[in-house]
């Protein structure tokens, strides 16, 4: 992927372009708004991650001005601890994730993947889902798996929708818990990983097919194309 | 800014309340003036009707006389009465006097004041003024019947006297009312600035003093001193705060550091470095944690967030929320009995009221031991909301529940499990936000927790 990186800080700057220079992208890097802004318009990149305070032009400004531009290029906006307004004034900008600093390099990683291979919009309004034997049905709100009906609870069946389209992508836990259960806070307890085992334990136990639902160590989940034998 | 330390006068001519009692006293004086002239007016009137009715009545009887003998009836009633207060006289049509103590008479018929050069009566003024009445009779003659004005003139004189003088000594009680009152009021204002002088200075605690009257300037200085406790409060939360961030990160600062020193000396394999680099990780990841919370709770405390409520089911809230965690309560073995009624709403931020909720549920997961009973309630109470949550665990002593609410508390229970100690300060927070009234007791055994919502039309 060819990704744009507006940050002003060097350390930052340089932290996140050689981490996803190493998983194989493209990475053009700016360290001021305005310049920022004028990679961004110029080039043709598949996701922009930008700080929301820059020099010259701040991030939330470079966004609007590219919006109000006609380019839609995914945005990542990174902003300052706790700043607990800035994902409503990010997402009001523009942006289409947010992501507070400090973060995990691994939670960068699976949001920039999230955001560059976004779904194209036809398939948004598809109405069934499939990864290897798995189908869903999203108007019956059905699941099956080789044709063998699984009952899930509704939460369970959000989970797994979210998984299925990111199918072969790592989510991670903070991203289930934004999409999947709309908290924006970080439980203390286990409820994300207890609703996994759950529904590893509907959708992958006692099925030929192997294992679809993996914990990625250090990073967050996936479900796999293929299942594992 | 003028003289910093007038003297008293200049205070008190600078004083609303003496400028007030000055305008008041000015005002009464034209009152009184005002007041005098029109009682002035009309006993003048009076007396001098009164006159004009004795010198009617006396004319009328020296002309009820048979004729002819008009000169003697005059000069009688002159014998009759030597010293006045009547003054008589018959004059020819030529002028010239017949009879009576009158000099010359007055050159109009009717009613007209003139003017005795001499006294006709030896013992009396000189020169005095005379109400006299002519009558010009039949065969030209004039009689002219007078009455000295000397009385109505005396009345005048005490009259203006002694509205004088009270008008005098009113206007100066007014004026030394003023400045009682300026000087009452100029003591309490002067306290009031006084002790926001100390404050300003640093003295948090000092307050504003009372009187026992509970008087205007006794309300103001209760919402005064409520205002200053609130402040004193907030300071204070402030400086714990601190100490609190500097104790609680500084020790798990400590530790990492201890951690990267350790390895760095002892560890010389790579699968022990990154099994330290792994640990201090998860410790950096506990002091951003605690950060962001702190924060959270002090962006909640700052009230902005108000801007971002909406009317919400709260019902369907808890039920969703409920919902996740009830896998947790199962896998460890904990019955969750939950009776929420449904269509209960509020007014609220759905995000902090979801963590709110949250936090009071994952409590009773970290602090209970498995197996342990927990109950969630929603009901409506009123015209608000109550919801309870209550487990059947340890509890929290009596003594502790006052302040298990602060921020970095953490009893010693619960010292071994890890956590910040800021679950309950930002479920407080969020209650305070909402107008909630949050009450920790006993479920005999455990903690029951009610958090009693607001009447939605109050709020």
């Amino acid at each position: 992927m060819k990704i744009l990186l507006v940050e002003d800080d060097a350390e930052t700057l340089a932290y996140i372009a050689r981490g996803l220079g190493e998983l194989g992208h493209v990475v053009d890097q700016a360290t001021d708004g305005r310049e920022g802004l004028f990679h961004a318009s110029e080039g043709h990149y598949d996701v922009l991650v930008v700080d929301r305070m820059l020099p010259k032009l701040d991030g939330l400004s470079l966004l609007r001005a590219l919006r109000a531009a006609q380019v839609h290029t995914p945005v990542l906006m990174l902003t300052a601890l706790g700043e607990v307004d800035a994902r409503v004034e990010g997402f009001e900008a523009g942006a289409d994730d947010y992501l507070a600093k400090p973060f995990a390099f691994a939670e960068l990683a699976a949001r920039v993947a999230a955001l560059g291979r976004r779904p194209p919009l036809s398939e948004a309004h598809t109405t069934t889902l499939r990864v290897a034997d798995l189908e869903m049905d999203l108007l019956r709100r059905e699941v099956r798996r080789s044709g063998q009906l699984i009952d899930l609870q509704p939460r369970e069946f959000r989970l797994l929708e979210y998984l299925m389209r990111h199918a072969g992508e790592v989510v991670t836990r903070t991203m289930l818990l934004e999409q999947v259960w709309e908290y924006h806070f970080d439980p203390q307890t286990s409820v994300v990983e207890t609703h996994i085992s759950r529904l590893r334990g509907k959708v992958d136990r006692g099925f030929d097919g192997g294992g679809l639902l993996c914990t990625v160590r250090g990073a967050g989940y996936m479900l796999r194309l293929e299942g594992e034998r | 800014m003028p003289n910093a330390n007038p003297s008293f006068a200049v205070r008190l001519a600078r004083s609303a309340a003496f400028r007030l009692a000055a305008l008041q006293a000015s005002l009464f004086a034209l009152v009184a003036l005002a007041l005098f002239t029109i009682t002035w007016l009309s006993v003048r009137g009076y007396v001098e009707s009164q006159v004009r009715h004795a010198i009617n009545d006396e004319s009328a009887e020296i002309l009820a006389t048979p004729a002819g003998g008009l000169a003697g009836a005059v000069d009688e009633a002159v014998v009759q009465m030597p010293h006045g207060p009547f003054f008589y006289g018959l004059f020819g049509s030529n002028g010239r006097r017949l009879a009576g103590d009158l000099d010359h008479a007055p050159a109009a018929p009717g009613w007209s004041t003139i003017e005795e050069r001499q006294s006709p009566h030896g013992d009396r003024d000189r020169h005095r003024r005379i109400l006299v009445q002519a009558t010009v009779l039949p065969d030209g003659q004039r009689l002219v019947v007078g009455r000295d004005r000397h009385s109505a003139d005396e009345l005048d004189e005490l009259l203006q006297g002694s509205f004088l003088w009270a008008g005098i000594a009113a206007v100066l009680l007014a004026l030394l009312g003023g400045v009682m009152t300026a000087r009452s009021y100029l003591g309490r204002v002067e306290a009031v600035a006084a002790a926001a002088a100390r404050i300003a200075g640093g003295e948090l605690n000092t307050r504003v003093p009372l009187s026992t009257r509970g008087d205007e300037f006794d309300r103001l200085a209760d919402s005064l001193n409520a205002m200053l406790e609130r402040i004193q409060a907030l300071m204070e939360g402030m400086r714990q705060v601190s100490n609190d961030i500097a104790h609680d990160l500084r020790t798990p600062l400590a530790h990492l550091r201890q951690r990267l020193e350790s390895a760095s000396r002892d560890t010389d394999s790579i699968e022990g470095f990154r099994a330290a680099i792994e640990r201090a990780l998860t410790d950096v990841d506990g002091v951003l944690a605690t950060f962001t919370a702190l924060l959270r709770i002090a962006q909640i405390e700052s009230r902005q967030r108000r801007a971002g409520f909406t009317e919400l089911d709260l019902s369907s809230l808890l039920t969703s929320l409920v919902g996740d965690f009830a896998p947790v309560f199962e896998d460890q073995g904990r019955p969750l009995r939950t009776h929420i009624s449904p269509d209960l709403h509020v007014h609220g931020d759905r995000a902090l009221l979801t963590q709110m909720f949250a936090n009071l549920i994952e409590n009773t997961l970290r602090h209970t031991p498995p197996g342990t009973p927990v109950e969630l309630g929603l009901t409506a109470s009123g015209a608000g909301v109550r919801a309870t949550i209550s487990d059947a665990g340890p509890g929290v002593p009596a003594v502790s529940r006052g302040h298990v609410l602060g921020r970095f508390v953490r009893l010693d229970a619960a010292r071994s499990t890890p956590g910040s100690g800021l679950g309950l300060a930002l479920v407080a927070a969020v209650a305070d936000l909402h107008g909630i009234e949050l009450a920790l007791s006993d479920a005999g055994p455990g903690l029951r927790v009610d958090l009693d919502f607001p009447n939605k039309e109050t709020t």
